[in-house]
């Protein structure tokens, strides 16, 4: 009742929890309710007595506390006798922009998978890569039209300047792509291998762990699972050329040197009845997938069968990820779709069980979420680019606002592509590439 | 006794008068005496009887007929002319005029009248009578101080009569015995003995009777045309008396013999002697019960309650604030007429103040007065407003602009989405026509024409992929990149074909040319149809539904130029030699081979099979700019530029079934959505509204249009704001060009979400209808609903949680899911929310996609109404 007027004497009783590497013995705090964030955290790390300082977010009921403690009792109508229960967090710095690289096209995908290395791929069909001095390092022209997806293939075989990029174009061809860096010479690229299913714009590519197969989703409804392994010959026979094609790709064979080898796909995976957005591999042999049919399917890759659905209302998906402790175990995942949310699924329930899965959390943006990227392994944090040209910052146990936020280019370009590794989160859009460094001050 | 003596004295006076007026003959003394009635009565009879004599005897004695009875009744009328006569001279007494005498006539014999002669000198009259003193009728005073007091006829002065004093008066009432009668005379001031007439006057008035003594009040009748002996006896005409006179009637006698007849065979009853008694007697509370319904028994008053009570519990007492707020109110407003109060006994309780008040109004009740009611109304605002669903339970529909889309060069005038709602092609003015995704916003492919786009629009079949554009007198059709090439293949052999089809019998003016294989490129066209020279800019391009058929309208050309091209035929032709009036747009009927054109004022649909005009609708708008027709065909919608937007119910009427005015300046398009129930409207006011439009299949229902969202953003550019809006096929998405050259995409925003805490059902609002998952039934119901949502919550307890923070997804019905890897079980269904219907996706395995289209009814799917095996579910573009 009084909390406002005497809150100077108020002390509220707290149990403090968390899941960084930062643990306090659990036991209940009395915590002045004038104190805030800056507080707490001072507390936190007086308590544990750290040698660098680490700021800390606090997080009550899954949101983030932004007032003193007081105060958010009294908006929320917590008692004062009630014990809150306090997740802190380590403090998402605000980002700072480290460096921009303007595109002519717009960048539809980018990759920072690859320390000291960005890859990003444009609408106008090359792929590009850069280093950390801003200094382009190679450029590929992979494809006759626009790129819509790129994922760098893990693979051991080759020498650590040489990278696979897998690619997924409207020209309704996946190429394999292969990439030698060297650092003062030209760089080469080689097409390894041609990907021939779709009849329709490919939307993703993705690959798993180990390099060793591909997941490319179309606007045909089919999801194509693939190898990455060269065949010797073509597995897919050239059709039946017109002049007009066999000119075009005589021209495409002038500019690209040779044409990669054509495969086809080791299972088509239909189930989709509208485009599919968005294919990830999720833990072993699982695939999943979102669609503009409002599914969000998981997949047996090996049979090609659809293991479990879900179903929401009228929310065509744009954008998938995995998300967890394990990003490959796939419990949780996050999908964007075109009513402006990021809505959460947990897909642990088997599909045997009775009960379907739940969504827990939406998370509501004020433009189109085009992309999302989830943050470092064992994070709960992901980014998510909108339409509006901003790049927000969630976590996933504060539903009610981004954790940060900014704003990459001026005015209202599209973001079309983000990934987050290594402490930078590199997005791609209408206004070219950019990187920002967002991330949790760790003192590694 | 007293009158005998009055008639003596008058006598006596009467007598000085007679002298001066000599020949006044009617003041006989046999006349005098006549006065007394009783005495004289026989004598007067008997005198006057021979003298009076009717004439009409001699008439009577004159008629042939019946002279015996005529002669006796002459004698009985001589009888009663005696009594008459006797009367009559009794009242002649009095007279003034002369008196006539009767004489017996020397000629006849008879007795006769003789009046005496009248000497015509001054005194003849009486009033021209000697007044010695003509003063005239002057007041008398005027000559008190005078000698004399006035003057006579011949202007000498009439001396004062010397009057003597009260004595000589008393003497003279002693002495003369005419003094009592005598009055006093003004004009000659002195005492004048009053006339005989006089004093019968005033002896008259005295006894009551009438002044007038020739007045007989008890005049016998005297019988001038009737009675005994006076009868007509001539005939009034001269015609022979008619038969029927003296003949029986044998009419009368059929009708008596008739009655009689019926008498003696007993078919009429001689009714009973009625009653003597002149009020018939009867009861008055005996009567037998009317057939109307007895009447209400008055409703029993009503007990009273705890607050009636005289000592009432705390609770029931009024606050203060209530009872200030009952005694502000007016009697009538007034919920119970009487306020709780409390008192400790019954005997403190006061008398009934109102004790008075009552029983006045209930006299006034009895005496049936009327009491003036005030009639006051009481009307809710909001009930005025007609019920509509409210527009978040009609979600999905565009509610936010997602992305925008510029074109470089002016106004967007045309925009098109193609069949699979993937791309948008939009054309300016500048030329330039740009291929886009709709859900990016990025030019994949452009196109330069150089001059103003008129209209473009996407082939809408499936297995072929191209579009049309038109541009001055020419319609180039196009193939937009990356599309696969079987698709391609079968575009190129639809549109150049190896061998051309033959060309058609009647010559087209419309030149279909198509540039040789080697000169092809993805840049320019594949084929292009010339129209005729000076035909205009084809405005408007229509794809018939099977994607064989085009029509184009050109405006603004010499000819109006309405044209319908035939793909596969490369033939053009006119439709009509002649239209009246401008033609605005054409459409063909989504589902018979029907064909819509708008002019400047009505839209004509005609049946092109049997080539006739089939129907006019009038909208009533000034000029037509837009319109549309429902994918059911049965409704059409026309917008004007006098912002009015008409609905059509074309199996209703010619005239629109609904006109809405919405907008505030013209209205630019229209556009249904294929398959939601959604339309929209664009504008030059920069505004797009989006409207819901359920059509039942019973045509008992009216169209539900529900106005659901204005979506702004456009700016207005020399007045022009939104030009064309185009919904995406299988979304909800409206994508608007505006004559700002932007494009614009708007997207559906999330679901309103009740979950149920106690069990994992869930349901969703699609269009109206609510859709609960439940997954312990393995299925889902849906409820219809149009208006609140809380009549459609499902029983068990549901809390609405906002903005979609929970969501179950539970649309599986089968849970062999997924194809479940034996090919014994033949498929495995899918449920999902496809535009407000159920979409029941049948997946046999490896063997491609069935859609059955189907109706969740009453635990029963309706299926199915389109099936097609073995292709896949969304055909693709490319």
């Amino acid at each position: 009742m009084a909390s406002s007027s005497t809150a100077g004497s108020i002390s509220l009783p707290v149990v403090l929890t968390t899941q960084t590497p930062y643990p306090l013995p659990s036991q209940k705090f009395m915590i002045p309710a004038t104190w805030r964030r800056y507080q707490l955290s001072q507390l936190v790390n007086k308590a544990l007595s750290l040698p660098k300082i680490v700021p800390f977010d606090f997080l009550v009921r899954g949101e983030i506390l932004r007032s003193s403690l007081g105060e958010w009792c009294a908006e929320n109508g917590a008692g004062e006798e009630e014990t809150l229960e306090i997740e802190y967090i380590e403090s998402v710095m605000p980002p700072e922009k480290m460096s921009d690289f303007p595109h002519e096209d717009w960048v539809s995908a980018v990759s920072c998978k690859v320390p000291g290395q960005f890859f990003t791929a444009s609408y106008d069909g090359t792929i590009r890569s850069f280093d950390y001095s801003k200094k382009p390092t190679s450029s590929t022209p992979a494809h006759a039209a626009a790129i819509t997806s790129i994922s760098l293939v893990p693979s051991t075989t080759t020498s650590p300047d040489t990278f696979i990029l897998a690619s997924a174009s409207h020209d309704l061809t996946a190429h394999i792509t292969e990439v030698t860096l060297s650092g003062t010479e030209k760089s080469t690229s080689k097409t390894l291998a041609t990907l021939h299913l779709h009849t329709a714009p490919l939307s993703s590519i993705a690959s798993n762990a180990t390099g060793t197969h591909l997941l490319t989703s179309s606007w045909d409804t089919l999801i194509g699972y693939w190898d990455t392994s060269i065949p010797a010959t073509d597995e897919v026979p050239e059709p039946a050329l017109t002049d007009r094609d066999r000119k075009k790709r005589r021209r495409v064979e002038e500019n690209g040197k040779a044409a990669g080898k054509r495969k086809a796909p080791l299972q088509v995976l239909k189930s989709h009845t509208a485009r599919v957005s968005k294919v990830v591999f999720g833990s072993d042999d699982t695939a999943i997938s979102c669609g503009f049919d409002s599914t969000v399917r998981v997949w047996d890759v090996e049979n090609g069968l659809c293991t479990h659905t879900v179903t929401a209302a009228e929310k065509p998906f744009l954008d998938l990820i995995t998300i967890g402790d394990d990003p490959a175990s796939a419990n949780s995942v996050l999908a964007s779709s075109t009513d402006r949310t990021v809505t959460h699924y947990d897909m642990r329930v088997s599909s045997s069980s009775a009960l379907p899965s739940a969504a827990s959390a939406s998370f509501l943006h004020s433009a189109t979420p085009s992309c999302l990227a989830s943050g470092p392994a064992g994070s709960h944090q992901f980014v998510s680019g909108a339409y509006d040209g901003v790049v927000r910052v969630w976590d996933v146990r504060s539903t009610k606002g981004a954790v940060a936020s900014f704003r990459a280019w001026d005015g209202t370009k599209k973001v079309l592509s983000v990934d987050w590794d290594g402490g930078v989160v590199g997005v791609g859009g209408e206004g070219g590439f950019e990187v920002w460094k967002v991330g949790v001050e760790e003192s590694r | 006794m007293a009158v005998k003596h009055f008639a003596k004295t008058s006598n006596k006076r009467k007598q000085p008068f007679e002298d001066d007026a000599p020949p006044a003959p009617s003041l006989h003394v046999e006349n005098l005496e006549m006065l007394s009635d009783e005495e004289n009565d026989e004598d007067a009879a008997s005198d006057d009887g021979h003298v009076d004599e009717f004439p009409e005897i001699d008439t009577r004695s004159d008629s042939d007929e019946e002279e015996d009875e005529d002669d006796s009744d002459d004698e009985e009328e001589e009888g009663e002319n005696e009594a008459e006569d006797g009367s009559e001279s009794d009242n002649s007494s009095l007279h003034v005029f002369p008196k006539a005498k009767t004489i017996v006539s020397d000629i006849t014999g008879q007795p006769k009248r003789v009046y005496p002669e009248i000497e015509p000198d001054y005194d003849s009259d009486s009033s021209t009578e000697d007044a010695p003193n003509r003063v005239g009728n002057v007041p008398m005073h005027w000559y008190d101080d005078l000698p004399h007091v006035g003057y006579n006829i011949d202007g000498k002065k009439v001396l004062r009569p010397a009057r003597g004093d009260e004595l000589d008066k008393f003497l003279q009432t002693v002495e003369d015995p005419s003094s009592w009668t005598s009055a006093f005379d003004k004009t000659s001031q002195m005492d004048k003995p009053l006339t005989t007439e006089e004093l019968d006057i005033i002896q008259r008035l005295y006894a009551g009777e009438v002044p007038d003594a020739s007045y007989d009040p008890y005049e016998p009748m005297t019988e001038w045309f009737t009675g005994k002996g006076k009868e007509e006896i001539m005939p009034l005409s001269a015609a022979p008396e008619p038969k029927r006179r003296w003949v029986p009637s044998k009419w009368e006698k059929q009708k008596v013999m008739k009655i009689v007849r019926a008498i003696r065979q007993g078919r009429i009853i001689g009714s009973k002697p009625k009653t003597t008694s002149k009020f018939p007697v009867y009861s008055i509370w005996s009567e037998p019960s009317s057939s109307h319904p007895p009447p209400l028994p008055a409703p029993k008053p009503r007990l009273p309650t705890n607050s009636e009570s005289y000592n009432p519990p705390e609770e029931y007492l009024p606050t203060e604030e209530e009872r200030k707020e009952w005694e502000a109110q007016d009697v009538e407003d007034r919920e119970r007429d009487y306020l709780p109060q409390k008192y400790s006994a019954l005997r403190l309780v006061p008398a009934y103040d109102r004790f008075i008040k009552e029983r006045f109004s209930r006299q006034l009740d009895l005496y049936l007065a009327p009491r003036i009611q005030r009639v006051k109304l009481n009307i809710d605002p909001s009930t005025l407003i007609p019920k509509l669903p409210s527009p978040s339970s009609l979600k999905p529909f565009p509610n936010y602009k997602s992305l925008t889309f510029t074109q470089p060069k002016g106004r967007a005038r045309c925009i098109s989405v193609s069949p699979d709602g993937a791309w948008v092609i939009s054309g300016d003015e500048g030329g330039r026509v740009s291929l886009w995704e709709v859900n990016v916003g990025r030019e994949v492919k452009s196109w330069d024409f150089g001059s103003k786009i008129g209209a473009l629009e996407w082939c809408p079949r499936a297995d072929v992929s191209y579009f049309v554009v038109t541009i001055e007198e020419a319609i180039h059709f196009l193939i937009p990149p990356n599309v696969p090439s079987s698709v391609f293949s079968l575009t190129e052999a639809l549109l150049a074909p190896a061998s051309l089809p033959p060309a058609p019998t009647t010559p087209s003016p419309v030149k279909w040319v198509s540039p040789p294989s080697s000169a092809r490129s993805i840049d320019t066209p594949i084929l292009t149809a010339t129209l005729p020279p000076s035909s205009g800019l084809p405005t408007q391009v229509t794809w018939h539904r099977r994607g064989d058929y085009l029509a184009t309208v050109s405006t603004g050309g010499t000819q109006g130029g309405v044209w319908i091209h035939q793909i596969t035929r490369r033939h053009s032709q006119a439709p009509f030699k002649k239209v009246k009036g401008a033609v605005q747009m054409v459409l063909f009927h989504p589902l018979k081979p029907h064909f819509f054109v708008a002019t400047q004022q009505y839209v004509r649909l005609y049946n092109l099979s049997e080539q006739k005009l089939l129907k006019t609708l009038t909208p009533g708008i000034k000029w037509i700019s837009s319109m549309d027709v429902h994918p059911s065909g049965d409704h059409l919608i026309v917008g004007g530029y006098d912002r009015k937007l008409c609905w059509f119910d074309l199996e209703l009427s010619d005239k629109p079934y609904k006109i809405m005015r919405y907008h505030t300046r013209a209205i630019r398009s229209l556009h249904f959505h294929p398959s939601y129930p959604l339309f929209a409207s664009s504008s030059d006011d920069g505004a797009i509204q989006i409207f819901h439009a359920r059509v039942y299949n019973d045509l008992m229902t009216d169209p539900l249009i529900v106005p659901l969202k204005i979506l702004r953003g456009h700016e207005i550019r020399d007045g022009l704001g939104v030009l064309q809006v185009k919904w995406c096929s299988r979304q909800p998405w409206l994508v608007s060009g505006g004559a700002d050259g932007t494009i614009a995409v708007c997207q559906n925003h999330s679901f309103d979400l009740w979950v149920n805490n106690s069990s994992d059902a869930y349901a969703i609002l699609i269009h109206g209808e609510m859709i609960i998952f439940d997954p312990d039934i393995r299925g889902c119901t849906r409820k219809r609903s149009r208006s609140q949502k809380k009549t459609i919550m499902p029983s068990s307890p549901v809390q609405k949680q906002h903005g979609c923070i929970r969501e179950t997804p539970g649309f599986n019905v089968n849970r062999k899911e997924g194809i479940a890897g034996t090919r014994s079980e033949p498929a495995s269904l899918s449920v999902s929310s496809v535009a407000g219907s159920l979409k029941i996706v049948d997946v046999p395995v490896r063997s491609g996609l069935r859609v059955i289209h189907g109706k969740y009814n009453a635990g029963n799917f309706d299926v199915p109404i389109t099936q097609r095996a073995g292709t896949p579910v969304d055909p693709p573009l490319n």
